[in-house]
């Protein structure tokens, strides 16, 4: 135990010092959480999104040709299920059905909007409500209703954290252990420990704790900077969430010794760790949802690591999902994590030559 | 092999073992000790025993199997055969007992990095389950001459330093035996000779010291022992003074002859026979050096060999240059037992260290 410890706390200190290291969790992630919601934050900036359902009157067709003429609005025309299912995700801002026959106050247009009290929502609202009185000229025969189905608010900075920590999780397994292990190998640290009484599997699983703790320290730093910064929006459980966090930390951290143990020196490990992690950064949601690739890509995100632990990290984080909508997930990320450090016992090296 | 018993006596008091008097016990024992690679055979089924409480040097040139010989008793390569014992143990067989009694020093620095030279040595520490290893840090880098880089980090320390810290490292479990590869390579002169003094702390603390060196002055004023390792056998095994002593000569001739005077209508008048023929050398040897040859005579009678010499340039019309005549050294030890001058990895700073065209394979690992 007593060099257990001690190996434990010597890791933590060489991950915490390790500039390099410090760039690739934080700093690197932190930049994309400051700026991408700033470019693409379609619930933080740009124009409301506004759906159009119900009966198919001239008066709809009169206000929705008005409403797309002043350029203030992103017009969506479905069924009610599409646009209510949408309104759900915050992928509308609101929608307005339009009654069969001639309008009253007892069938009026209805402008239905989650439960939120967002200001986008509101002044979505408001602009909405002011258009139609200029079309219509009267206030009777609008009614604003709050939708009772859950709406959940979710806005860019929910979608986008969970795959930024998959991300910083990422880098940190298949590009930072694997590096700096390379590198152990490399200098002979790890020959250095075999003449010691130290048993190397308690260097590794002190190494794997230590890269273990600094992921995830990492990881709650940007979800407090996305919370502070955009008023990130967490809705699962967060024993869910760490737990999630940690298995995902594992995996990567498995690919990392896994590319550690096949490459020869440390530029080969980090031409793997980043051939591997780079197309992956585009083709497992992080930025956009798998769902809106082009069909022929997508069924490639089924076989990227990544995109499982985006899957898992994302129902939980912005949908409140329950361990039951993400076991796939989880269960994919353990098989990932048994795969990793299977192939990084089989090709383990002591030594930088081949022997 | 014999009872283990008989030789755990070696374990015992090595601080009482002063080099230079009585006989000592042997900690070490080495006997028929085989690595064989694909290509080449690296270590050819040599004999060797280290006495506790002495510095023992294994010297060689590149490739000659020095620091695969210390690898195989470290435990990280395993013997095609031959057997082992350090102190009493079987290393083969039981090198995790050895592990725990012997210090290391690889020939790569080998240290963890973002760590300070105290937070290392703690490490080490606990690495080998001593008790309370804080307490010692100040003493184990007081020795090596680190005790103001205690909170230094290894990235800002020297390439001296580093090898220092590592020694302090080899230290770390009070080993019976500490092994040092090559702790000088790389080194300047200054702080190759002040970590001379340092080993000879180390020894004089009461740690058998096993080293390995391509620096045939380091191996002479460091070592008590020396053995000499070539092509994977050892050639010579004894006191730097007994080795030298051997060789039955007095000095060493040397002079350069110029390139053109080589080249010209002189080229084929010089062969190594004519001077060995010379009065007083037992042995000649020609070696290319820039711009010219270098002849070096091992010679029983100095003044003989120098009129002869002298006398063979005034009728070959011979300049020579450099001329000079020394007392003899390990590398005349190295040329008589081999026939070949010795060259060294860096040829700059160390006496006596020869450029000659080998036209043997270089090998991989030494």
């Amino acid at each position: 135990m007593q060099s257990f410890w001690a190996m434990l706390v010597a890791n933590l200190k060489m991950s915490a010092r390790n500039r390099a290291a410090f760039f690739w969790n934080i700093v690197f992630p932190a930049v994309f959480i400051l700026i991408f919601p700033a470019l693409f934050g379609s619930g933080i900036g740009g124009q409301p999104s506004v759906g159009i359902t119900g009966a198919d009157t001239p008066l709809r067709q009169q206000v929705v040709s008005a409403l797309k003429d002043t350029g203030s609005f992103e017009i969506h025309e479905g069924s009610r299920d599409e646009e209510l299912t949408a309104l759900e995700k915050s992928d509308r801002s609101l929608v307005i059905v339009f009654p069969e026959g001639t309008l009253s106050d007892a069938s009026p247009i209805q402008l239905l909007t989650g439960q939120s009290d967002s200001p986008s929502s509101k002044i979505a609202v408001a602009s909405v409500r002011s258009a139609l009185l200029d079309i219509l000229g009267q206030p009777q025969g609008i009614a604003v209703t709050q939708q009772q189905v859950a709406d959940l608010d979710t806005s860019f900075i929910d979608f986008f954290t969970p795959g930024v920590l998959a991300m910083s999780i990422m880098n940190a397994g298949m590009i930072g252990l694997a590096t700096s292990f390379v590198a152990f190998r490399e200098r002979g640290i790890l020959r250095r420990i075999k003449v010691t009484p130290l048993p190397l599997w308690e260097f590794v699983l002190t190494r794997i704790l230590a890269a273990l703790v600094i992921v995830m320290l990492s990881c709650f730093a940007l979800i407090v900077m996305a919370r502070l910064v955009w008023g990130l929006n967490v809705r699962g459980n967060w024993l869910l969430i760490t737990g999630v966090l940690a298995l995902g930390g594992l995996s990567f951290l498995g690919i990392g010794y896994a590319i550690a143990a096949v490459s020869r020196n440390v530029e080969t490990a980090a031409v793997f760790g980043n051939a591997l992690s780079f197309p992956m950064l585009f083709l497992s949601g992080v930025f956009i949802p798998v769902s809106s690739m082009p069909d022929w890509l997508q069924p490639v995100a089924y076989v990227l690591p990544l995109r499982y632990l985006v899957d898992a990290l994302r129902g939980p984080m912005m949908y409140g999902d329950g361990i039951g909508a993400v076991w796939v997930p989880l269960l994919v990320l353990v098989a990932i994590f048994l795969v990793g450090f299977g192939v990084a016992i089989r090709f383990f090296r002591w030594d930088a030559a081949a022997r | 092999m014999a009872s283990p018993a008989t030789t755990v006596s070696a374990t015992s008091d090595p601080g009482a073992a002063t080099p230079g008097g009585g006989p000592h016990p042997p900690i070490i024992e080495i006997r028929g000790l085989t690595k064989r690679y694909k290509d080449f055979i690296a270590v050819d089924g040599i004999d060797l025993e280290v006495r506790a409480g002495e510095i023992f040097g294994i010297l060689g040139p590149n490739g000659a199997g020095k620091t695969t010989t210390l690898e195989m008793i470290e435990g990280l390569r395993t013997p095609d055969a031959g057997s082992i014992t350090v102190a009493g143990l079987d290393a083969i067989a039981r090198s995790e007992q050895v592990r725990k009694v012997i210090g290391v020093q690889l020939q790569s620095t080998s240290l963890f990095p973002y760590l300070s030279a105290a937070e290392l040595v703690e490490l080490f520490g606990h690495m080998y389950g001593t008790p309370n290893p804080k307490a010692r840090v100040p003493d184990l880098l007081g020795l090596v001459g680190l005790e103001g880089k205690a909170n230094a980090r290894v990235e800002e320390m020297s390439g001296g330093q580093q090898q220092r810290l590592s020694i302090a490292l080899a230290l770390v479990n009070q080993p019976k035996v500490t092994f040092l590869d090559e702790p000088t390579t790389g080194l300047d002169p200054h702080a190759r000779r002040s970590l001379w003094e340092t080993i000879l702390g180390v020894r004089d603390a009461g740690t058998t010291v096993v080293l390995t060196t391509h620096y045939m002055e380091e191996a002479e004023v460091l070592c008590d022992r020396i053995a000499i390792m070539d092509g994977g056998h050892v050639i010579a095994c004894d006191t730097p003074a007994g080795l030298i002593r051997a060789l039955g000569q007095e000095a060493a001739v040397s002079a350069f002859i110029e390139d053109r005077e080589v080249r010209t209508e002189n080229r084929d008048v010089a062969p190594p026979e004519e001077f060995a023929a010379l009065a007083g050398v037992r042995a000649a040897t020609l070696s290319g050096e820039h711009g010219g040859m270098r002849v070096r005579l091992q010679t029983a009678d100095t003044q003989a060999t120098l009129i002869g010499l002298l006398e063979l340039a005034r009728d070959r019309g011979l300049t020579l240059g450099d001329l000079s005549s020394t007392r003899a050294t390990l590398e005349d030890v190295f040329i008589q037992r081999t026939g070949r001058t010795y060259v060294s990895e860096e040829r700059s700073e160390d006496r006596g260290v020869r450029t000659e065209k080998r036209g043997r394979r270089r090998r991989r690992r030494t």
